[in-house]
């Protein structure tokens, strides 16, 4: 999962960026100012947005404002040092879809980012299943017919983009860029590696899914005919 | 308390100068009335005692005697008279009378009018010679001088002239009572628009600011002023009511921003376990944050000072040598000037006193040159130069550095307002430095302003009154002890 997080408190955005991270995996981009975040944001790449308030460039509300209003459905984390019950009212009919207010707890912001990316989806369980197969979002765990899937990080990171969007095409290029932060072109030749690996394991769990590529398109997650 | 209407005292003031007036009508009145029923009295007096010796006749005896011819005279009952020959014998008196009052009016001796009291009334009397000529021929008659004495009560006089003025006096407490209610009456209706002033005045609270005056007070010539100054007072009590609020949210902002960066930075260490070498990068970056909220505290609690005390109590109080602290902050700054390498030419000579405390010279400098120098561009240069005039004190301070954006340009002095946001969150600026200079200058009555070149460098500009030589010695020791 991608996220940007648009915070002009350098150690705050790096602090936040740090723990999304370490917990999930997640390629987390920063922007220190509402110009550059905003740009950032417009190009869509992104399964989360953790938006502070008070911007230089442009104010957060505003930001939230334009990006609902180009069709922009990308799920909207707002952190606010202000709680008054009109403003909170105001960001959420702008079209935040959740907020915070500083001082926040680390973990609760790591939980409700993860639930508004789930939600983004479409998916209201944590627990993502496809024929046999479930993927635990909490705990990052994967197993195929109550056999535990031993899943590198990465490979982990693909399977559970796959499994949000099940049987349909997702082009490489997505997936680098929903797995990578800015820097995600050097991962072109990885990504190759790893969904060969991940396709492998799932081959072990007894096609229970499998990883299709689809020349010049992309892959595809789907359940094979016989296990249907 | 009790209070005092002025309604009430009004009404009961003009009352009274009107009884106090219509009392001294009365009283001019019935003397005035009293002396001239006084003087009709005396004629009335002197006429009956005319008529009395009309009636004095030759007596038919040898011994030229005069007698009374009381069957001709007319004269009210009450009256008393006495008619007595020049020899002292009492001819005739008028028969009705009493003999005390006989004896009262015949012991007055002297001519003219008297008074006297006799059974109890008030008499007032005439003692007058006269003489009857009998047997008037070619010789003119024989000639016979007697004294009249003549008197008549009084009593019936006061009340006549009070009867007279009656009728004023009624007609003065008619009066009276009128006007008490039409006062009354019109003091309620022309005091109203101050009712009104009041009862918009008590809408008013922290959450409501409107007030607009009643047209009628504000075209009443009294309350006009009034209407005004209340309107200028809320006016300038809203104004510092929002700045402060402002302040507070702002100031709410940035502490829980840092501690929002304290909280995460804890929590993201606590996530998992870390080996030493991550705990002590983690403890480095957490005094720093430390350090920044420190900073910002104090920069806010000196920004409160500044704008909430008095201007007049402490600035009056101390005279600061603004060269000599722009030296001693000049060389302060210079590890900082070495770090961003960039050279300060420092133009001052002569003594410079101005009415600040010494500790605020201090922060205004450094706040400018640190501003300056962070600004700056490596290799670039700062200049600091002073002059005065009669009036003033000048200080430019001008770097070479990247200057500030044209629209930024009106917002440096507001607080919490960042031209650079994410640089001057690398700095630990918080918006306040220059907020905080303004305060220190507009204290003293003094001017900043700063003018920009994007590429260029900076120039700011402070100008603030001289301050009287008197206390200026003092200054050195202060100086001396803050370099030491």
């Amino acid at each position: 999962m991608r996220i940007l997080i648009i915070e002009d408190e350098v150690r705050l955005a790096e602090n936040v960026a740090t723990a999304f991270r370490d917990r999930y995996g997640s390629a987390v981009d920063c922007a220190h100012d509402g110009l550059e975040g905003f740009s950032l944001a417009e190009s869509g790449h992104y399964d989360l947005l953790i938006l502070d308030l008070m911007l230089p460039g442009a104010d957060g509300l505003s930001i939230v404002t334009k990006l609902r209003t180009r069709g922009d459905a990308t799920p909207i984390l707002i952190l606010t040092a202000r709680d008054e019950r009109a403003h909170v009212i105001d960001l959420l009919n702008a079209g935040a879809d959740d907020y915070l207010t500083k001082p926040f707890d680390l973990g609760e912001l790591l939980a409700r980012g993860k639930a508004l990316i789930r939600r983004g989806k479409g998916v209201a369980n944590t627990v993502l299943t496809l024929g046999q197969l479930s993927l635990n979002s909490v705990e990052q765990t994967v197993h195929g017919d109550s056999q535990l899937v031993d899943l590198s990080p990465t490979e982990y990171r693909i399977l559970e983009y796959l499994m949000f969007r099940p049987r349909a095409i997702v082009s490489k290029r997505e997936l680098l860029e929903h797995l990578y932060d800015y820097r995600w072109e050097h991962h072109s030749n990885v990504i190759e590696a790893h969904v060969s690996n991940l396709r492998k394991k799932l081959r072990a769990t007894g096609e229970l899914a499998l990883v299709e590529t689809i020349r010049g398109r992309g892959y595809r997650l789907s359940v094979p005919e016989a296990s249907q | 308390m009790k209070t005092r209407s002025l309604t009430r005292t009004l009404t009961v003031g003009v009352l009274a100068a009107e009884l106090l007036c219509a009392a001294l009508f009365s009283v001019v009145a019935i003397a005035h009335e009293m002396h001239d029923r006084a003087r009709a009295f005396d004629v009335m007096l002197n006429g009956r005692a005319d008529s009395l010796l009309g009636a004095v006749q030759d007596a038919e005896d040898p011994d030229d005697n005069v007698v009374v011819d009381q069957t001709e005279l007319v004269v009210p009952p009450q009256d008393a008279y006495e008619v007595i020959m020049a020899n002292g014998r009492m001819v005739g008196h008028s028969p009705g009378s009493s003999a005390t009052l006989l004896a009262a009016l015949s012991s007055h001796t002297s001519f003219g009018y008297f008074n006297f009291m006799a059974d109890g009334r008030h008499y007032r009397g005439l003692r007058k010679p006269g003489i009857r000529v009998i047997d008037r021929d070619e010789n003119g008659g024989i000639r016979r001088p007697v004294t009249l004495l003549y008197a008549a009560p009084t009593s019936h006089l006061w009340h006549q002239a009070v009867e007279a003025v009656r009728f004023y006096i009624i007609a003065g407490v008619l009066l009276l009572l009128l006007t008490g209610v039409i006062m009354a009456w019109f003091l309620r209706r022309s005091l109203s628009p101050l009712r009104e002033l009041a009862e918009r005045a008590a809408r008013v609270s922290t959450s409501a600011w409107e007030f607009t005056p009643p047209d009628e007070a504000l075209h009443t010539h009294e309350l006009e002023p009034i209407a005004s100054s209340i309107q200028a007072l809320l006016l300038g009590l809203q104004q510092s009511f929002e700045r402060q609020r402002q302040f507070t949210g702002d100031a709410a902002h940035e502490l829980k921003t840092s501690i929002a960066v304290l909280k995460s930075s804890l929590q993201l260490l606590a996530l998992r376990e870390r080996t030493s070498t991550e705990y002590a990068l983690a403890i480095e970056g957490l005094l720093l944050d430390t350090q920044r909220m420190e900073d910002l505290t104090n920069r806010m609690l000196t920004l409160a000072r500044i704008e909430q005390a008095p201007p007049a109590a402490s600035a009056s109080l101390e005279t600061t040598d603004l060269s000599s602290i722009v030296q001693i902050v000049a060389e302060r700054l210079y590890p900082a000037m070495q770090l961003h390498r960039v050279a300060l030419t420092l133009a001052a000579s002569s003594q410079m006193p101005v009415t600040v405390a010494a500790e605020d010279v201090d922060v205004l400098c450094s706040n400018l040159l640190m501003n300056a120098i962070q600004h700056s561009t490596p290799g670039g240069s700062i200049s600091v130069s002073l002059s005065k005039d009669p009036a003033n004190v000048r200080m430019s301070i001008s770097d070479t550095g990247d200057g500030i954006a044209p629209d930024a340009l009106p917002h440096i002095f507001e607080r919490f307002y960042r031209a650079d946001a994410s640089r001057s969150r690398i700095s630990g600026g918080a918006g306040l430095g220059l907020a905080i200079c303004k305060g220190i200058v507009d204290r003293c009555g003094g001017s900043i302003a700063v003018t920009s070149v994007i590429g260029k460098g900076t120039h700011v500009e402070v100008i603030m009154p001289l301050a009287r030589q008197s206390k200026v010695a003092q200054l050195h020791v202060a100086t001396a002890e803050a370099s030491s």
